[in-house]
């Protein structure tokens, strides 16, 4: 049986500070991990002389959710992605693939600890309160698998719909829905994995000590820290970089 | 129920002139709590008869215990605190470093530059000026390898 490959999804679509911050991400991941494969979804008009950090390029349009498109696009049997406004900061990050163990797709946690640095956690379905628990900051996935792939366009595809007002399940409160859940890739994946049969099988774990592996910047406000005391793989920037304000 | 003292009585100035005490009493069969600040003396310099109910009821050695564990409880709030807002320093610091990098990489001769032992040593720079340390390099080495060729 041929040894499967293991790589990068890095995405960077719509604002060229996204290519910005992907070029550093590919950078620091190598830093650290000179032998990471690494594949970088972009859109075609950004492409300078560093994708050439990149083993593998494949294009992409502007979607707002391009991410989702490019984790269906993988290249890889074993797939790590990552948000592009991330930042490697330690060696572990060669261990990754340990961290997927049986399971199909191993996220980031969202917990009560955390939750004040997320957009959205709480909300009503079915009469009752449910929880949002994984967040995609982060993500690695057995995308060899073909369900595993599949539900990766599904992903995209009802993310799709749902965000153009093509669907939206019962049990979801309309005016809730349309103030906080139908713009989250959230929604979608909390639906795929809690409520779509077709998904039930999917094992989904949480990274070890996972908040080394997607350490928002906002955590140490709180002074959030790894369990086992050990500092962070992947530094997410995700709420203080000016996304939409020119770098220079 | 005859009025008692709470344990948790404690002096507010190292002297002992003030105390701040609990008491809990039955009046017409509903419990009162009331929060005590009582003065050794009274404005006229007669002793505070308050004052001396509560250290007759505790006990000076119960109070000063009480002071005790209040100081420390105090002293290892406020050193949370200041951990806490330390550490969000740290982290608007590390945000605000992380942008500057980004420009420092947009720049020129850094953005094409070949030299990853540098481009990795200013990325984990530490600070403003070891960025700019770094990027100096980068620039200067750019120069070179222009002017060799």
């Amino acid at each position: 049986m041929n040894t499967p490959s293991k790589g990068f999804v890095i995405v960077a679509s719509r604002n060229s500070n996204f290519y910005t911050y992907a070029v550093n991400l590919m950078e620091s991941i190598k830093d650290f991990y000179p032998e990471a494969q690494i594949c970088l979804v972009t859109e075609e008009r950004f492409i300078d002389e560093r994708a050439d950090e990149a083993d593998q390029v494949i294009f992409c349009d502007n979607h707002y959710r391009a991410k989702l498109w490019g984790m269906s696009q993988s290249p890889y049997d074993i797939t790590m992605y990552v948000d592009a406004d991330m930042d490697c900061e330690h060696e572990d990050i060669a261990k990754v693939w340990d961290e997927l163990g049986d399971n199909d797709m191993v996220f980031h946690e969202l917990t009560p600890e955390r939750e004040k640095y997320y957009a959205i956690r709480e909300f009503r379905y079915g009469g009752g309160i449910e929880k949002f628990t994984l967040c995609g900051g982060v993500c690695l996935y057995r995308s060899g698998n073909p369900l595993v792939r599949e539900f990766m366009e599904d992903w995209f595809e009802l993310f799709n719909k749902q965000h153009n007002n093509m669907w939206m399940p019962e049990g979801f409160e309309k005016q809730q829905w349309d103030r906080d859940l139908k713009h989250f890739d959230q929604t979608t994946l909390w639906w795929l994995t809690e409520k779509e049969e077709k998904y039930k099988d999917l094992k989904i774990g949480i990274f070890r000590d996972d908040i080394r592996w997607n350490y928002f910047t906002q955590y140490g406000y709180e002074g959030l820290k790894s369990i086992e005391g050990k500092p962070p793989i992947l530094r997410h920037y995700s709420g203080s970089l000016k996304k939409d304000v020119l770098i220079v | 129920m005859a009025k008692i003292w709470l344990d948790n009585a404690f002096w507010e100035t190292p002297k002992k002139q003030i105390l701040n005490a609990i008491s809990e009493e039955e009046v017409n069969n509903k419990q009162i709590r009331q929060v005590h600040k009582l003065s050794k003396f009274n404005d006229d310099g007669t002793p505070n008869e308050l004052f001396d109910e509560v250290i007759e009821f505790l006990g000076t050695e119960k109070i000063d215990a009480a002071t005790a564990k209040r100081l420390e409880k105090k002293q290892a709030e406020a050193e949370l605190e200041k951990q806490k807002k330390l550490e969000q320093e740290r982290s608007k610091k590390l945000e605000k470093l992380f942008e500057y990098k980004l420009e420092t990489f947009e720049i020129e001769e850094i953005k094409n530059s070949k030299n990853r032992l540098l481009k990795s040593k200013l990325r984990r720079s530490k600070s403003i000026p070891e960025v700019n340390l770094y990027a100096m390099m980068i620039v200067k080495d750019a120069l070179e390898d222009e002017h060799t060729k």
